[in-house]
């Protein structure tokens, strides 16, 4: 199994970082889009991602479109909504592109976007669209990360995490209200994995953390364990050396499939097309799954992350309605279970 | 001008010419109005949105529904009143163990022959410019009870005692370290322009040194302690970083943790925030209103016109046992987390299985430097926090001098309102403060947001009542009969101030400017809403490479800012000796 996905990293990896000569320009917009983005030769990014994360991503888009400069404003996501929805009604907007991780927010404020579809709109799975405005530029999954010094009997499964033998807080967990991305997690654990997973899993004694920033850097420095993580916190530490490892267990991979678009009252209308074309390409998608750790919405994956095999692993995605409805209740219910004080 | 000259003229005071009749009301409007643009609109937003469900901006004035419902909700609900708790308890004990270290140390720098003063006094104020959020993550990294490097130390040495800093007693004893240089501040200053021969009259009369420091010295220096406690419990309460690096680990929760939870929240409940915010500020309004009462009626003035050369008090063999307690603070607070810092920004990784770990060289690398200075951002947030710093310290030092001198020695009228608005935004959390202004400013006509400026005036907003009260203590010390005699002697408004004012006050006013400086480059909450890509500043940086669950940037990050602000402290020192100097020759 490990041939095969090592095999499936090495063919990804040369489709994201061999194959992008200057004349694969026209593949992510037509010469006309080109040339007026690149007169524009700007535009603005917000996002709610980790900004070197998203460094890297423009980084990568100027290998192939150097002459567009794009600045990037980034804040937490509750902060980022604020922000955005004060602007606009000052009519003083500066994003040109949003990238944001929670769609439902994103979906309240669906009217600040322009109508736009990439040119592979057809290959995106439907359930990982909440408007034909938002987009899923970034989609992340969760993983189970562990401290290779430290645990010698690393779980495989989800339901691993309810064994005795990791008790006492050896595992880690992000609390359940932290965001759309954790909200995502536990709705997958009661819905897939059993009514009763969240009590029996607290019963074991869980050590919780308010993001998964500080719950992987604990993780390193072996505060804690094993911690269920979204697989980018901990991919770029892995490839640097730490003493981490990541696996995606059987019973799925929840994925949380970000809500991007151009806004209405962009400046840059035609930079912000082709920077969002290009990210939604199959060349994007693939560079961010094997350069920063993320999976994709993409119905074909143009690349596997390290030790998924597609023949058995399957992504979960939330379903939309209900990951609106149950959350005020379902949160208060793990709050509760895990004695997280709200 | 005009309205300048008039304003200093006590209307109580008989020797004066009568005042000119539009001079005081106009000045005090401007400075109300100055107050009101920066203190008061903002404010009235966030209690507009305490008392709604909506953004003033994006929903206007018009949908206003007034509603208790927040303040309500935020009054009973028990995990509210356990952070409330919280934070008193971890403010309390941080602010008694600050004011007995920023006391000690004053004391020992300033009226005593302690040797290297001078290093100690410059050592001790370190802390003051370590983003909370950094000494959290030091702290953090030195005494976590699974991995601190005190413990993994411990262990090896075979003792089986073990710190855990994850707790209410590492908070609080995290605090009163941090915040202690806020207390020596005011009362180091106080100390310095303390006239000797009160305590000399002590002594002759047969009072020991010891009965001399509880019944003369502090009494006297009494405005600047409590001026000094005031403040560092005020701010403690506004403090994030610290608990949330240290407090979220042992599920202790605090008011800031708490109002950060309520921004995070999807979708953010700003309302909720702004309601704890009020709450915060009517604690804040309980201990300023405590404060005045006691100092009230009290004179306080240790400047006189007689010339005075401060004597140390001469310890003998006691002044090596005075530098061994500073060495071991200046090494608690300075070298050990410094320490913690500079190992988790050159480690590849902070996992450290044992001492020996510790020393393995392989380890170590400039890895993390070098890819904070590949970041373009970096070099750019670097610029831009020197401007605001710059801009704040200047714009925000011209108005507290204006509002000290305004406020504590003249009598016109409406200088009591002054007073108020500068103290108010002293007790709002950085993170409602920065959705204010935003709410604020942005509708506001011409280019001012996304600008330098935008930055530059919250902050001078924001950290006005530490600015000005610093200032104050300055004031209250110099005896009205100095500017009296300039004024016999001929002297205008405008010359008093400049030639026995500013000179003898000189010292506050470069120790609040640079304490200004430094807050505004520390300064988190308010920015993340007001900056833009291109005026990025530091502390968004920072937040940025914590939130991104790399310690390893953030520790070498932070090592560039500290090292940063130490050459700009070693010149603010320089300039305020000189200040020393020439304030020693006028008085």
């Amino acid at each position: 199994m490990y041939r095969r996905t090592m095999t499936a990293t090495a063919i990804g990896l040369a489709l994201g970082l061999v194959g992008l000569p200057a004349v694969a320009q026209t593949q992510f917009g037509s010469k006309e889009l080109i040339a007026a983005a690149e007169k524009e030769g700007q535009l603005t990014l917000y996002t709610a991602d980790f900004a070197e994360t998203q460094q890297e991503v423009i980084k990568e888009f100027n290998k192939v479109f150097p002459k567009i400069k794009v600045a990037m404003v980034r804040a937490p996501g509750g902060q980022l909504i604020t922000r955005i929805k004060t602007e606009a009604a000052a009519g003083k907007l500066g994003a040109d592109v949003v990238n944001h991780s929670d769609r439902g927010l994103m979906l309240d404020l669906a009217d600040l976007f322009q109508d736009y579809a990439p040119p592979n709109a057809a290959d995106y799975r439907p359930d990982a669209l909440v408007s034909p405005k938002l987009w899923p530029g970034v989609t992340l999954g969760w993983a189970i990360a562990y401290n290779t010094q430290l645990v010698k009997n690393p779980p495989k499964s989800w339901m691993d995490l309810l064994k005795p033998e990791y008790k006492d807080k050896q595992i880690g967990q992000v609390i359940g209200p932290s965001g759309g991305t954790t909200w995502t997690r536990i709705m997958f654990e009661r819905q897939v994995l059993g009514e009763d997973y969240w009590k029996k899993q607290a019963e074991i004694g869980i050590a919780l953390y308010p993001s998964g920033a500080p719950l992987s850097d604990a993780l390193v420095r072996g505060e804690v364990s094993i911690a269920p993580l979204l697989y980018n916190i901990i991919y770029t530490k892995i490839v640097d050396g730490a003493p981490a490892e990541a696996i995606f267990a059987p019973e799925g991979v929840p994925i949380v499939p970000y809500a991007d678009g151009i806004t209405k009252t962009s400046k840059n209308p035609n930079a912000a097309k082709l920077f969002m074309n290009w990210r939604l390409s199959k060349e994007g998608q693939a560079f961010m799954i094997n350069k920063l750790g993320n999976i994709t919405s993409l119905k074909e994956p143009p690349a596997y992350p390290k030790g998924w095999d597609p023949k058995k692993i399957k992504v979960w995605v939330p379903n939309f309605e209900q990951f609106s409805k149950l959350r005020s209740t379902w949160i208060e219910e793990w709050n509760k279970t895990y004695g997280y004080r709200q | 001008m005009t309205a300048t000259s008039a304003t200093a003229l006590p209307a109580s005071d008989e020797i004066r010419p009568a005042p000119r009749r539009w001079g005081a009301p106009l000045w005090v409007g401007a400075l109300l109005i100055v107050l009101t643009f920066l203190v008061l609109y903002p404010l009235l937003m966030l209690v507009f949105g305490a008392l709604s469900d909506s953004n003033p901006v994006v929903d206007g004035f018009g949908a206003f529904r007034p509603s208790m419902k927040h303040f309500l909700d935020v009054l009973g609900n028990e995990n509210v009143h356990l952070a409330f708790f919280n934070a008193l308890a971890a403010c309390g004990g941080g602010t008694i163990l600050a004011v007995a270290i920023g006391l000690a140390f004053s004391w020992i720098v300033v009226r005593t022959d302690t040797p290297f003063k001078g290093f100690i006094a410059g050592a001790s104020m370190i802390p003051l410019f370590v983003p909370p959020l950094v000494a959290g993550v030091a702290w953090g990294i030195l005494g976590s009870p699974k991995t601190g490097l005190l413990n993994t130390m411990l262990k090896w040495v075979g003792i089986d005692f073990r710190f855990d800093f994850y707790s209410m007693s590492g908070l609080i004893l995290v605090f009163g370290m941090y915040y202690a240089p806020y207390v020596y501040m005011f009362t180091a200053s106080a100390l310095r322009n303390m006239d000797p021969s009160l305590e000399e009259a002590s002594e002759v009369s047969g009072a020991s040194a010891f009965t001399t420091l509880f019944t003369v010295t502090f009494p006297l220096i009494a405005p600047a302690i409590l001026a000094g406690s005031l403040l560092s419990f005020v701010v403690m309460l506004g403090i994030y970083g610290v608990p949330a690096a240290l407090g979220a680990p042992a599920n202790i929760s605090v008011l800031t943790t708490y109002i950060f939870k309520l921004t995070a929240w999807s979708p953010p409940l700003y309302n909720t925030a702004a309601a704890v915010a009020i709450l915060l500020m009517v604690v804040t309004a309980i201990l300023v209103w405590a404060q005045q009462r006691v100092l009230s009626g009290k004179s306080f003035a240790t400047v006189a016109g007689k010339a005075f050369r401060p004597r140390p008090l001469k310890l003998g063999r006691w002044r090596w046992f005075t530098f061994g307690l500073a060495l071991i603070y200046i090494f608690v607070v300075v070298v050990l987390p410094t320490l913690a810092l500079i190992i988790a920004a050159f480690r590849k990784f902070l996992f450290i299985k044992d001492f020996d770990a510790l020393f393995d060289s392989r380890a170590y690398s400039w890895v993390h430097f070098n890819s904070v200075f590949d970041n373009p951002l970096t070099m750019l947030s670097i610029w831009n926090t020197m401007k605001v710093g710059v801009l704040t310290a200047l714009v925000g030092g011209v108005l507290a001098f204006a509002i000290g001198y305004t406020v504590n020695r003249t009598q016109v009228s409406g200088r009591r309102s002054i007073d108020l608005l500068a103290t108010l935004p002293v007790a709002i959390p950085g993170l409602v403060v920065g959705v204010a202004y935003l709410w604020a400013w942005i509708g506001l006509p011409g280019g001012l947001y996304g600008t330098i400026w935008i930055l530059a005036l919250a902050f001078v907003a924001r950290f006005m009542p530490d600015t000005v009260k610093a200032l104050s203590t300055s004031f209250m010390q110099i005896h009205k009969e100095l500017e009296e005699a300039a004024w016999i002697c001929g002297r205008g408004m405008l010359g008093t101030i400049r030639t026995i004012v500013l000179p003898l006050a000189r010292p506050g006013v470069v120790a609040s400017m640079t304490l200004l400086f430094v807050l505004a480059i520390r300064e988190l909450g308010s920015s993340l809403f007001l900056y833009t890509s291109n005026t990025t500043v530091m502390a968004v940086l920072l937040l940025d490479y914590y939130e991104g669950g790399n310690v390893g940037k953030t520790a070498a990050f932070s090592l560039v800012q500290t090292v940063l602000l130490a050459v700009l402290l070693g010149i603010t020192t320089w300039l305020s000796r000189d200040a020393a100097q020439g304030s020693a020759k006028a008085g």
